[in-house]
């Protein structure tokens, strides 16, 4: 009994009536409407979480695109220096090949036209020792032949030497 | 207790009115209503300071707005940690009682305010709003044979022909929630009552009491504080236990 001799009444009832007179006014204009807000903010950055998610995705796809592109790039600039490297080593063995057809050719030419000379020289060297011979027999038989008869008398002679 | 034996007050707002307006009939009203009058003011300064906060609302928010977010938003997570997403339909209740018994609690050591909360009557209503709502949201979610049911401790097979376990259970659970309001408000309004006691005696001490007063002030300051989180998170538990409830009937 004493501990309800605490209690008033009217007291009781008024605060009740005050609490819920502010739970009332609190909830439509404080609590509704931050919570509603708050709710807001939160799907606003999970739709943004979300759409940032889906452009990471697209970026990675995007990316993982360029990579394969740059990977075929890649092959083919190789294989196109492969064959750029196939193709100058054709072309510098054909330049070798030429090159060495060609010296030979020349060497060939060469010798060809060694040779001729040399047989010219011969020739040449034949008429001078035919005429040297020619003067020297001449002068030893001092007994003049004819020119023509000379000539053949001293080519037998050297074509007999050349044989020997 | 002073020499007319009644517990020592410190001066506040309405006693000092009592005192200028001596033995009027508004000097009565005034002493009749003086913890309605404190609540009121109280109440008034959370309808001013929600209305400033919330006055310019943005996405983006300001400084108040933001410091409110975070309180409502830190508020409502504690509570549906609780409770559970559906927690959230009791947030502007709960959240209301934490602002409202918390300032109440603190108005104390605020001088020429009184804590409203050191009387009876008001943390009794408090309770009763706190007992009528639970038991309606029991009604509600559980219905009328679930929420008897469980007072009953759900009895099944032998139990359930044994007429006097369940009634017994019954009469033993209906005490216990009837008791729940009682215990709820004795215990915020015994501690903050003592609260302004141990103020009113310090106070007395006149200027040697001034150290003691303002250490008593922090350690006052610290116990309102958890009495509101007592008060609140007890509530909270009365709700969690019907809505666990109601889950766990539903799974």
């Amino acid at each position: 009994m004493e501990l309800l001799s605490m209690l008033s009444a009217n007291e009781l009832v008024a605060q009740t009536v005050s609490f819920l007179i502010l739970f009332f006014i609190l909830r439509a204009f404080f609590w509704k409407p931050i919570l509603k807000l708050l709710d807001e903010r939160k799907e606003k950055i999970a739709s943004e979480l979300k759409s940032i998610e889906e452009e990471k995705a697209t970026a990675q796809e995007i990316m993982a695109d360029y990579e394969a592109k740059l990977k075929t790039i890649d092959d083919a600039a190789k294989a196109e220096i492969q064959e750029a490297v196939l193709e100058g080593q054709k072309i510098i063995e054909q330049a070798k090949s030429d090159a060495r057809s060609e010296s030979e050719k020349i060497i060939i030419e060469a010798r060809a036209q060694a040779n001729r000379e040399l047989a010219m020289t011969r020739q040449e060297l034949k008429d001078e020792v035919v005429d040297l011979v020619l003067d020297a027999t001449e002068h030893l038989l001092e007994e003049k032949m004819s020119d023509r008869e000379d000539r053949r008398i001293v080519k037998s002679f050297l074509d007999n030497l050349d044989k020997t | 207790m002073n020499e007319s034996g009644s517990a020592p007050e410190i001066l506040n707002l309405v006693t000092y009115l009592e005192r200028v307006l001596k033995d009027t009939p508004w000097a009565k009203f005034l002493l009749l209503w003086e913890n309605v009058i404190f609540s009121l003011i109280i109440a008034v300064i959370m309808i001013l300071l929600g209305f400033l906060a919330l006055r310019k609302r943005k996405l983006i928010p300001g400084r108040a707005q933001n410091a409110a977010e975070s309180f409502v938003g830190g508020l409502d997570d504690f509570i549906t940690g609780i409770m559970g997403p559906r927690g959230r339909r009791y947030t502007p209740f709960i959240g209301t009682l934490f602002i409202y018994i918390l300032f109440m609690n603190i108005s104390g050591i605020i001088p020429f305010m009184k804590s409203s909360t050191s009387s009876w009557s008001t943390t009794l209503a408090l309770a009763l709003c706190v007992f009528v709502y639970v038991q309606y949201t029991a009604f509600s979610e559980l219905g009328f044979l679930g929420y008897m049911d469980r007072l009953m401790e759900k009895p099944r097979g032998f139990l359930a022909f044994s007429v006097i376990y369940p009634l017994l259970m019954l009469s033993l659970h209906i005490i216990s929630e009837l008791v729940k309001p009682i215990s709820l408000s004795l215990r915020l309004r015994s501690n903050i009552w003592g609260d302004d006691m141990l103020l009113a005696v310090l106070s007395g001490f006149g200027l040697k009491g001034v150290p003691l007063l303002l250490f008593s002030s922090v350690l006052i300051l610290i116990a309102a504080v958890i009495q509101t989180v007592v008060f609140c998170l007890l509530t909270t538990i009365y709700f969690a236990f019907i809505l666990i409830e109601h889950e766990e009937e539903a799974t």
